[in-house]
């Protein structure tokens, strides 16, 4: 984690980086661009996360695209190539199958790029970033997002304490075993209000929410920011040029078809925006070859 | 080990799930006896002259003339009903067709045919269906025919007023 030089860059590089990425993924239907964005996301994830990101990867987003995209299908009928029909004597067509694994890919590619986000964006850097401009929403995001983990280390703690005195969630009947759940469940409901209240406090005494509160920050706009930060808005005006043009637009209903004419102008665009998703890997690669580099001459 | 007996079974609830909310809302046609002449006709000639209505992607749908299914003699058999003979009669002739049952009223309501549906020119857009000439306004699955009707299907894109319904 420590090791990601991306994460080194101006908070507004970083945050620039992700609203592009992640809002041309979340437009770009084009199967193309979804592998491009996917493949880096993934290629990233596993940078920051290395083997978790893999176990998360196969247990839980790659069952979760299965099911999208074989449940697609089963409500979406568009589509002119039937396949079969359904039981219910609607058919199932050949774009509906296409469109569910387009549409299930671009849901674990945003996933990925969110847990990538979660990385990279610290609370301080969403705060550095956003609290002077929204200072409430900014505090309230940060303070809730930080929630999540220190509810999980919690509940792990208090489950643990629960299975030593012999009311863990695996002993017992099913009766039982539910019964040592809802335990748990009041214990941390109880625990989260009071936590709320404490923080609340010790937040008020430190004189959060008051107007010239000021933050100590160490992020400083360095030159190499200055070019980041240009690479990413170059790429991001050439393919928001290029959808403009509709080099990204796929056509799943009512027949799969592509619109894109010639294949070189289509090809620059995509190594274009492959460019740009893939700019944190390459900050990473170049600062990992520096380091070698500089520890093989000590 | 568990655990992945609980997510396997996991999914076979889901699968079963499904497979039995396929399997009941699933239509059974009724066939009894010899069946009795009738007439079909799908069109949708009325999109032609609103084609600025319908969306860029599906102008290539509708045909140059507007017929979909051109006026011919079909089977139907008694207490067969005008959706009835629609889907066995679209499912034959390979075009595509999506309806929604309802089977707490029995009711199926037509979605689309040839991949034409509701909304998709306007939101007052959608099938209609006359039988002798005359719009009945009652559920596809409520009319059952009688030998020599004439069914036709309609598309409208002003709730019925641009094909005379009432």
């Amino acid at each position: 984690m420590s090791r990601d030089a991306f994460s080194g860059f101006h908070p507004l590089v970083n945050m620039l980086y992700f609203v592009t990425v992640i809002g041309f993924s979340m437009f770009f239907m084009h199967p193309v661009s979804l592998g491009i964005s996917l493949f880096c996301a993934a290629v990233y994830a596993v940078y920051l996360h290395g083997k978790k990101a893999v176990r998360t990867g196969l247990k839980f987003l790659l069952p979760m695209m299965l099911l999208t995209a074989a449940l697609n299908p089963l409500f979406n009928h568009q589509g002119v190539t039937i396949l079969a029909f359904l039981p219910n004597g609607n058919p199932l067509t050949l774009e509906s199958v296409v469109f569910g694994v387009a549409a299930a890919a671009m849901l674990i590619t945003v996933i990925t790029w969110f847990s990538c986000f979660n990385a990279v964006m610290t609370s301080d850097k969403f705060i550095y970033l956003f609290g002077r401009i929204i200072p409430a929403l900014s505090l309230v995001l940060s303070m809730s997002l930080r929630f999540v983990p220190r509810f999980q280390a919690q509940i792990k703690a208090v489950a643990n304490a629960q299975k030593c005195i012999g009311r863990g969630i695996s002993e017992g009947s099913v009766l039982q075993r539910a019964r040592h759940g809802i335990k748990i469940l009041s214990i941390m409901v109880t625990w989260s209000l009071e936590n709320a209240v404490e923080t609340a406090d010790s937040m008020k005494s430190r004189g959060y929410g008051l107007p010239g509160r000021t933050a100590f920050s160490v992020f400083r706009f360095h030159r190499r920011d200055i070019w980041a930060a240009a690479y990413i808005l170059a790429c991001a005006a050439i393919v928001i040029a290029g959808a403009a043009f509709e080099i990204f637009r796929f056509r799943y209903f009512p027949s799969i078809m592509f619109f894109s004419q010639g294949w070189l102008g289509p090809a620059v665009l995509f190594f274009i925006y492959f460019a740009l998703c893939i700019f944190p890997i390459i900050v990473n690669i170049k600062e990992d070859i520096n380091w070698k580099r500089i520890e093989s001459k000590i | 080990m568990k655990q992945y007996l609980r997510i396997i079974c996991a999914v076979l609830v889901l699968a079963a799930v499904i497979t039995v909310w396929l399997f009941v809302s699933g239509d059974e046609s009724i066939c009894h006896g010899e069946g009795f002449a009738v007439t079909l006709e799908v069109r949708a000639d009325t999109l032609l002259e609103n084609m600025h209505l319908l969306d860029r992607d599906k102008h290539e749908l509708v045909p140059a003339d507007g017929i979909i299914f051109e006026e011919s003699t079909v089977t139907a058999h008694e207490n067969e009903s005008v959706f009835d003979v629609l889907n066995r009669e679209m499912r034959n002739a390979g075009i595509h067709f999506v309806f929604r049952q309802t089977p707490l009223f029995d009711s199926a309501y037509i979605e689309s045919i040839n991949n034409l549906g509701e909304f998709d020119a306007g939101p007052l857009s959608g099938w209609k269906f006359r039988v002798n000439g005359e719009f009945l306004g009652m559920g596809a699955s409520a009319v059952s025919l009688q030998p020599g009707d004439v069914v036709e299907w309609l598309f409208t894109v002003d709730m019925g007023r641009d094909i005379g319904a009432p």
